[in-house]
């Protein structure tokens, strides 16, 4: 059980910033997930958690304690590494033996820990097998297993699931909350899938080039992203964002007009899918579209559309809504949903949308 | 699908045949009689198996069944030494090879250090050298420091191919080695003792392979020994049989040395099959 502070951690290797000046708060016993495209600096940032790889400058502190410089099996973390790394030589059993190398405990309460996590992850059966007889799920509860069997302050993962085929991915994500929330055990989830983030964190941190764009609920990144970028990378489908400018209290890009305040200039609007009206062709203020493609997801559809400009405009649609590709129709988003992020990609708070 | 596997089979059945064939023909040779050699055509098989030849080169005579007899080869002496000779040096190279090279491929694939790229050139550039172009600065050299028909001389000459090979072969297996350096220092294993106890029992198939490749390497050494201890003391195998060619012709005597010579690749041969099938078990685990 732990709380982590990262204190301006920065790590670079030559001339490349890897993480810049990172400040973050790991709540004791939550789950936290660092989400980012490949090559942000999350698996770098985990990694020095880890004490895998030194700081350039910054510090880390467990519990108020500075660990900076402290080798990994000095911190009392476990890790799981990306596509669930084990010592192939090494049968199951002793795979999680080695985690307890350094732990002064008693061979028979080795035993039982040993035991214990391996009737928590179901694993009994194969104990004495070599990783490479496992399937990739049962590899990647071994190595969970291995984890908790130091009774950790922290856990650190390094997207374990990204191997995985996507029906064994979505039973092993709700099995790793559930399994974390029995132990209550800090845990760091890096991940680039943003369906994993936001189905399993308590939190989620979004990363981009070394920098960190907001942390809050999923909730909170969900409705209420502080940046551009966090509004365009969460979501799926993708939120809309459309270029324009703000003059006589509207929104403007072509024909359409959003009513909005506390903003001018060039502004970047953006709104969800579900936020998107499809209304007749010519209506004031909204902006025609070009139908591009229609996707049939079950529940709803979504409308792919071409706007004046060439930019992609995606709107749900009720099933069995239909259009013709090329068939010219108008949309206009719902004005109190409507999110205003200026030129600098931060969002320009309260937008304070006039109901239309 | 037949067609090709037609291919398949004759492509198999030329393999077979290529490199089968100069065994069969010299495993022939060693047991004919001499009578036997003398005829034209000679016979595809000897009708009786007599060890004759194999009697000559290690210095006895030898009465056959239909009563002629053979003597002692004169390089018989040449060929007991090559033996020991040739199992000594190799076994001395073998173990120092494995010493210098397992740290060094090791450090080579898995770490970086500044000019990593041009050191590791050096080390492969001497792979690329044939031991002709070295063999005269060698000479002369070894003649001023007197190791000239020393097994000391040959240990130390041979060491200079098998450790860039093997260095060569090992760099490419250990690159393929899961990451568990990651996993070894969360676990609370220092560098070294994470290399000791978990990296090398991993990777003791491509180990075990680099030590029959360094031994057979040494074994079958032919330029250096030819030039440097060829006639002494020091002799091994290689210089010793092609002593034969210089003698009065006894192709008995010369097919019987070869099939000495071939024992110990053969057995290593049928260890490194079971290796590389281990290897390949133990790499899907990445």
């Amino acid at each position: 059980m732990a709380k982590i502070d990262l204190v301006k951690l920065r790590k670079t290797f030559g001339a490349f910033v890897a993480v810049q000046g990172l400040d973050m708060q790991i709540v004791d016993g939550e789950f936290l997930i660092m989400l980012g495209p490949s090559g942000c600096g999350k698996t770098t940032t985990l990694n020095m958690i880890a004490g895998l790889e030194g700081a350039s400058s910054g510090h880390i502190l467990f519990d108020g304690v500075d660990v900076t410089d402290a080798p990994p099996h000095e911190r009392n973390v476990a890790m799981v590494f990306q596509s669930s790394l084990l010592y192939p030589h090494l049968t199951v059993r002793r795979n999680i033996e080695t985690s307890l190398r350094h732990s002064k405990i008693t061979d028979a309460e080795r035993k039982r820990r040993i035991a214990e996590a391996a009737r928590m992850l179901e694993i009994e059966p194969f104990m004495d097998k070599l990783p490479g007889h496992l399937s990739g799920g049962q590899r990647q509860r071994v190595a969970t297993a291995k984890a908790i069997v130091r009774e950790p302050s922290v856990f650190l993962l390094d997207e374990p699931l990204s191997a995985l085929d996507a029906a064994l991915r979505l039973s092993l994500r709700s099995e790793l909350v559930n399994l974390q929330k029995r132990l209550g055990t800090t845990t760091v989830f890096v991940t680039h899938d943003q369906v994993e983030a936001m189905t399993m964190g308590d939190r989620i941190a979004v990363i981009n080039g070394g920098r960190l764009e907001q942390i809050g609920t999923p909730d909170e990144i969900y409705n209420a992203p502080s940046t551009v970028f966090v509004a365009g990378f969460l979501g799926s489908p993708p939120m809309n964002l459309l270029e324009g400018e703000v003059s006589g209290g509207f929104f403007r890009r072509g024909q359409l007009a959003v009513p909005v305040t506390g903003a001018a200039g060039k502004v970047t609007l953006g709104v969800r899918p579900q936020d998107v009206l499809v209304v007749e062709p010519g209506t004031a203020g909204a902006m025609p579209v070009t139908v591009f493609a229609v996707e049939h997801l079950g529940r709803e559809s979504v409308l792919i559309a071409d706007d004046e400009h060439g930019a992609k405009v995606r709107a749900l649609v009720p099933p069995g809504w239909h259009a013709r590709v090329g068939e010219r129709l108008a949309i206009t988003p719902e004005p109190a949903r409507c999110l205003l992020f200026g030129a600098d990609g931060n969002r320009i708070l309260e937008p304070l949308a006039r109901a239309a | 699908m037949a067609k090709r596997s037609f291919f398949l089979y004759l492509a198999i059945a030329v393999a077979i045949v290529w490199s089968l064939f100069p065994i069969y023909w010299f495993c022939r040779m060693a047991f004919l009689t001499p009578d036997q050699i003398r005829l034209f055509p000679q016979p595809f098989l000897p009708g009786v198996f007599e060890l004759g030849a194999f009697y000559n080169i290690f210095g006895y005579d030898y009465t056959y069944a239909a009563g002629f007899s053979t003597g002692a080869s004169g390089q018989s002496n040449q060929i007991i030494r090559g033996v020991f000779n040739g199992l000594f040096i190799s076994g001395v190279v073998t173990v120092i090879t494995l010493i210098i090279v397992l740290p060094l491929a090791y450090v080579f694939a898995r770490m970086d250090f500044r000019h990593k790229e041009k050191l590791l050139f050096a080390v492969l550039l001497s792979v690329a050298l044939p031991p002709v172009s070295t063999l005269i600065p060698f000479y002369s050299m070894y003649v001023q420091l007197g190791l000239t028909g020393t097994r000391f001389g040959l240990i130390l000459v041979t060491l200079t191919i098998t450790v860039p090979f093997v260095a060569w072969m090992l760099i490419g297996y250990f690159r393929n080695v899961p990451p568990i350096e990651r996993l070894a220092r969360i676990d609370g294993y220092s560098r070294m003792s994470c290399f000791l106890t978990l990296i090398l029992p991993l990777s003791k198939s491509g180990i075990a392979v680099a030590a029959v490749i360094a031994f057979l390497f040494s074994w079958n050494e032919y330029t250096y020994a030819l030039v440097l201890v060829n006639g002494t003391s020091a002799n091994t195998l290689p210089p010793a049989i092609s002593g034969f060619l210089a003698q009065y012709p006894e192709p008995g005597n010369l097919a019987a040395s070869i099939i000495v010579t071939i024992i110990p690749p053969a057995l290593f041969a049928f260890f490194l099959q079971r290796h590389v099938t281990e290897m390949s078990l133990v790499d899907p685990v990445r």
